[in-house]
């Protein structure tokens, strides 16, 4: 009898411990499974016992996979905030009200993941000089990374390079166009854990 | 038909050399209703003469041209021969291109039928309305010939000069340059000028990565490839000996300045400082180099210490300002550089080492102002720079002290001018015609010509007089063609 018991356990830990894995994982509302107690089957345990591992395998892969899914969505989350660009008037360097909306998101985010660095590119559109355009994409650049610092984040994980008028966005002479390439937009130099597997 | 009549005999040039009569002579391509009216009007004919992409078509108000005197010359076949035929050809065929460029002799064709035995028939030629004739011959052997010209002062009925160059063989990659040599030697007896022959233009175009440098002759032949960075290199500017350009680059990811030598070619580092390195500039001694670079993320002026190698000094303190593409006075003694510090975009000049910035360009209140790419004319008395005019760039001329503003441009967009070392020509990059390419204007007569023509091409710098041909020797043009 304490031989059935303690194989009948064995099964109900084996049972309980896929269940605490499955808790862990925190993930599909499984309905515990009710144990069925076979006492007199004795051939079959090591055979159940096998079986259960395997499922318990199965649900942990789910599970790792479910986890990584979820990361991969936060991952693509946290990228495409980083990745917003953020758009300059005519001429100018200042930081305009809807860029500023952009850059709040991106503190968020910069705060959350602190391992994150971040390369700071500044564009300009066609119209002024291609010389005065390589200090003006510049100045957006600096721009961009001071008001990212003025929130507390540290000046260090950001880099800055202007391309001024030599990487446009769009390649047309209207004012959409050029609204659209004078610009500053993000490289993930440095993913931080967003990078390190899960 | 081809002789202009007698009306236009006896016209005195102020200045053309003891006043005496000098004869204009029409070129052989004017049709023979212009000859009649010119006959009847032979100052007129000197203001229309320009007939190929002339500015006067497009002079209005506020852009003037001076109708401009050109005297006559004239360059026979040169008899030689069989041997030499070809070159020869290739000789008259350059130097008459040359001659014409120089924008300072009216090349004339005519009396391709004068027979030329025996001693200069001055007669004749000044009946046919030249003022200098120029007279070649080809000696030597084909392996080292040698090119004898000879300037006729056909007024005086005299022998104006002579030389003998030696020339490389045909089709050795230095012939060109030596006939554009020689014809600098033409302009100069003829005129007493710098002639622009023998110079090239750097420039960027369009390249794999981005952009790259070119260079190309002044008379627009043997335009090749000279950078070979894969990425964006911008802002060519020669050495004043004519052998190094240097430029900025993207080649390492962060953008430095760095140095072409033409022979054997191959780009080293210059200056790399922290953030942007861009538009440099040579001192006209060679021994510093003017740039920007960044300081709390604006833009200003360095000089770099060539020589040692060492020793970035700040030119410039404009706080919240941007200061950039420099350019020194001839002298040495100033720069003129582009800023915003106004809130427009204008020209400075600022002595060296500690002067204090004037500017140079006009400040209009409530405008939308943007002048850039200012370059001081080598013969010192003009900078030009590129200002909009409507929102479109146009090329102007500026005196140092600020007086004498002149649009010289005015059909598409025109940018980035530079001077050739004759302070009379500009290479500008321009939209004139519909595509993007190089032109050379002639500031005095507005006569203008494509010097290339390419997708990006843009930021020309005009090199000065290049004395040697042996900068580009074979190994330079051999690795530049593995280059292309």
């Amino acid at each position: 009898m304490t031989r059935t018991w303690k194989k009948s356990t064995g099964w109900l830990g084996a049972v309980a411990l896929a269940m605490v894995i499955a808790a862990c994982g925190g993930g599909t509302p499984e309905v515990e499974p009710a144990p069925e107690p076979e006492p007199e089957v004795v051939d079959t345990s090591a055979e159940d016992a096998e079986r259960a591992a395997r499922e318990a395998e199965a649900r942990r892969l789910r599970e790792e996979e479910e986890a990584r899914r979820r990361a991969e969505a936060e991952r693509r989350r946290v990228m495409s905030i980083l990745a917003e660009r953020v758009h300059f008037d005519f001429d100018k360097s200042d930081i305009r009200a809807d860029a500023e909306e952009v850059l709040q998101r991106k503190v968020t985010v910069l705060r959350e993941y602190p391992g994150v660095a971040l390369r700071i590119e500044g564009h300009c559109d066609e119209r002024g000089s291609n010389e005065y355009n390589l200090a003006l994409g510049q100045r957006r650049a600096e721009a961009v990374r001071r008001y990212l610092a003025s929130y507390g984040v540290q000046t260090s994980r950001f880099s800055t390079i202007s391309y001024g008028e030599e990487r446009p966005l769009v390649n047309a002479q209207n004012e959409d166009a050029w609204g659209q390439n004078r610009r500053a937009q993000f490289d993930v130099t440095n993913p931080g854990r967003l990078g390190a597997g899960n | 038909m081809k002789r202009m009549s007698s009306i236009a005999d006896r016209l005195s040039w102020p200045g053309g050399g003891g006043g005496n009569a000098r004869r204009w002579h029409a070129v052989a391509r004017v049709v023979s209703l212009a000859l009649f009216i010119l006959a009847l009007a032979p100052v007129f004919a000197w203001a229309q003469e320009p007939e190929r992409d002339s500015i006067p078509t497009d002079v209005r108000v506020g852009i003037l041209y001076q109708p401009v005197f050109r005297p006559g010359i004239v360059m026979p076949a040169i008899a030689v021969e069989a041997e030499f035929q070809e070159l020869a050809d290739s000789v008259r065929a350059i130097v008459l291109r040359d001659l014409d460029y120089s924008d300072r002799l009216q090349v004339m064709r005519v009396g391709e039928d004068v027979p030329l035995g025996g001693p200069v028939n001055y007669g004749l030629w000044d009946q046919l309305g030249a003022v200098w004739l120029l007279l070649g011959g080809i000696e030597g052997t084909p392996e080292a010939p040698v090119l004898r010209l000879s300037l006729h002062d056909v007024v005086y009925s005299l022998l104006q000069d002579v030389r003998a160059f030696e020339l490389p063989p045909l089709g050795h990659a230095d012939l060109r340059h030596a006939i554009h040599l020689a014809a600098d030697e033409v302009v100069d007896w003829a005129t007493t000028s710098t002639g622009i022959a023998a110079t090239k233009i750097a420039y960027v175009a369009e390249g794999p990565g981005g952009s790259e440098i070119y260079v190309v002759d002044s008379d627009g032949f043997r335009a090749q490839r000279l950078s070979n960075d894969g990425s964006i290199a911008l802002s060519p500017a020669w050495s004043p000996s004519g052998d190094r350009l240097a430029y900025m680059s993207y080649q390492n990811g962060d953008p430095a300045i760095y140095e072409l030598s033409l022979n054997p070619g191959g780009s080293t580092l210059l200056v790399d400082l922290p953030g942007l390195d861009l538009t440099p500039a040579y001192s006209p001694d060679g021994s510093r180099l003017a740039f920007g670079a960044t300081v709390d993320g604006r833009t200003e002026i360095f000089t770099y210490n060539l020589i040692d190698g060492c020793c970035p000094e700040r030119m410039t303190y404009a706080r919240y300002a941007n200061s950039l593409s420099p350019t020194f006075s001839p002298d040495g003694s100033r720069i003129a550089f582009n800023s915003d510090r106004l809130g427009q975009l204008h020209i400075f000049v600022q002595p060296l080492p500690d002067g204090s910035a004037e500017l140079l360009t006009p400040y209009i209140y409530d405008r939308s102002v943007h002048n850039a790419g200012p370059d001081w004319s080598p013969t010192a008395d003009r900078i030009t720079f590129h200002g909009w005019v409507a929102g479109v760039p146009q090329v102007f001329t500026v005196a140092p002290s600020g007086r004498g503003l002149r649009q010289l441009t005015q059909t598409g967009r025109n940018e980035d001018p530079s001077w050739a070392p004759d302070g009379r020509h500009i290479v500008f990059a321009s939209t004139r015609n519909g595509y993007t390419g190089l032109w050379i204007l002639d500031v005095e007569s507005g006569r203008i010509r494509r010097l290339v023509r390419g997708l990006g091409t843009r930021l020309p710098d005009w090199s000065g007089r290049i004395d040697s041909a042996s900068h580009l020797t074979n190994e330079a043009a051999a690795g530049s063609n593995n280059i292309n």
